[in-house]
């Protein structure tokens, strides 16, 4: 790509940034509260494997919530399923 | 300028109807262009799990067919696509302009590699997993999703620029616009599908703001191999159920939700999932709650008959109210009719309401043909060509027409397919006289 058409592109995004600035700045919002929701369960996993009651306790996060992002950090691979306690599954973090 | 393409066919939906009527027709080699809102071809069966009243695996049938659509050489398909006119110019012409959502992904340039996908930093509620989980705001729709292309949720994006920079073939475009064609047939086929009801319109049902109170797609999605758990637990503190039970008539034969009609195959889903559990939760109690049971197609009774004998618990009453309990329960309050009437309280781990059908998408506005009083488009001939509608050349499949179950709808399909080939037939006879 020359240096002409990287300068170009690198304008044109810039324009749309600052039209889209509003829904940018929401989705910003959103990405630090998951990320730190993401990183409260990822340390509350780190000596050994929970069920979402537990993570729930360790975290003080909503259960509902918990579960969403257990199944989603199970589904892009950072938690894997583990043994049964009770009625619950327990949650292992894969790289721990 | 908007670029113009001629085909024999127009198929509206490409959804289970909308697949089997292309199919048909170009097995005739008649060129068909399917055009369809979604990102994926596949409509509601591809998101099923399995199908009654045989149980075989939804995907396992609907697969072959968006597969087979897709690489047939007399399909063209258009995914990402609204209908904004459909217009009969002659007895020989519709004329119809579709408009081209923005995937902010080039087609042609997209390898389905999921790189943008793994890279994107923002999480969204998946809709495609009855929201029980989490995508990114750039992502394939779901595994088998036909055509593997990553669509970008604009309204989601945060424009950082991982998504560009990761790919390998250069697909992310940021500054895409809508584009509107022209698609000119000869006829066209409204495979246009359904929604469920909503849950949130019964006061009685605490507008489905219940913890643990789920719709019957959403259980779809909970057995479905690849669906957001990979298991049936409850969505709000993953607990494997012991007590899942069934409401019945949630969504359908209810005047007050403008829903006077029965869905037809609410009471064989819900049997078909009831049996489903009792496999992957051996150890659960199953109850269905009804008014009465509608099991008429080829071997629903005995499927309905297996299902008691399976241990299946049918208790004969309407569900009056529906509230949070302690634990995350779900309390359902009912006059039990077969036990004197008397008015009971009971809790569920899970509940699912059996919602009904409604139109998935209306003509008002977009193109001349009329709806009947159930707002599903109108058959002219009802009783001895269900798939011919009032505007010429126009012809109706599917669940568009009214609630059927899978087996009719594929059924209905191939008729609609015969209708237009019928009407070419003519118009090819009538220019060579």
């Amino acid at each position: 790509m020359s240096d002409k058409k990287k300068q170009a592109d690198k304008e044109a995004m810039k324009i749309l940034r600052q039209q889209r600035k509003q829904s940018i700045d929401r989705v910003r919002g959103a990405i630090k509260s998951q990320n730190k929701d993401i990183k409260s369960i990822k340390d509350a996993l780190k000596d050994g494997g929970k069920t979402v009651p537990e993570i729930t306790a360790a975290t003080k996060m909503p259960s509902s919530r918990v579960m969403v992002f257990v199944a989603t950090l199970k589904k892009y691979g950072m938690v894997a399923e583990g043994p049964k306690d009770g009625d619950y599954f327990k949650y292992e973090l894969i790289d721990a | 300028m908007s670029r113009e393409l001629h085909f024999d066919t127009l198929v509206v939906g490409g959804g289970i109807a909308g697949l089997q009527t292309a199919l048909d027709l170009a097995d005739q080699n008649y060129q068909v262009a399917v055009i369809e809102k979604d990102a994926t071809i596949g409509g509601k069966m591809i998101r099923l799990s399995k199908v009654f009243p045989t149980l075989d695996c939804a995907s396992c049938i609907t697969t072959p067919k968006m597969a087979a659509s897709a690489h047939h050489e007399n399909i063209t398909l258009f995914t990402y696509c609204n209908l904004k006119s459909l217009d009969r110019d002659s007895p020989e012409s519709v004329t119809a302009t579709v408009t081209q959502k923005p995937r902010y992904v080039d087609p042609d340039k997209c390898i389905g590699c999921r790189q943008c996908e793994y890279g994107c930093p923002v999480y969204v509620p998946d809709e495609e997993q009855g929201n029980f989980n989490l995508r990114k705001a750039v992502h394939i729709p779901f595994s088998n999703a036909i055509p593997q292309i990553a669509v970008l949720d604009m309204e989601n994006c945060s424009l950082c620029g991982k998504c560009a920079r990761v790919c390998p073939t250069d697909a992310i475009d940021y500054f895409e616009q809508p584009e509107d064609f022209i698609i000119h047939a000869k006829t066209a086929v409204l495979a246009t599908g359904f929604e469920l009801t909503p849950i949130d319109q019964k006061p009685e049902y605490n507008g489905g703001k219940v913890q643990n109170l789920i719709t019957s797609m959403e259980m779809e999605r909970l057995l479905a191999p690849h669906g957001p758990y990979m298991r049936v637990i409850r969505p709000s503190d993953g607990k494997e159920p012991d007590s899942i039970a069934y409401v019945q008539c949630a969504g359908s034969r209810d005047k007050t939700l403008n829903v006077p009609y029965c869905s037809r195959v609410c009471c064989m889903y819900a049997i078909k999932q009831a049996m489903l559990l009792s496999g992957a939760l051996p150890l659960a109690d199953i109850t269905i709650y009804y008014m009465d049971i509608r099991a008429f197609g080829k071997g629903y009774e005995q499927f309905y008959q297996n299902a008691k004998a399976m241990g299946i618990e049918f208790v004969k009453g309407k569900i009056a109210k529906i509230e949070q309990a302690d634990n995350q329960y779900v309390s359902l309050r009912y006059e039990a009719q077969e036990d004197g009437g008397r008015v009971v309280e009971r809790e569920h781990d899970l509940v699912v309401l059996s919602l009904g059908m409604v139109p998935g998408w209306t003509p008002q506005g977009v193109c001349q043909v009329s709806c009947d009083t159930d707002r599903f488009i109108k058959s002219s001939m009802p009783q001895i060509a269900p798939t011919v509608t009032d505007m010429e050349g126009v012809f109706v499949a599917g669940v568009a027409a009214g609630p059927k179950d899978i087996v009719d709808t594929i059924a209905e399909a191939g008729a609609a397919a015969m209708e237009a080939s019928k009407y070419m037939t003519a118009l090819g006879k009538q220019k060579a006289a």
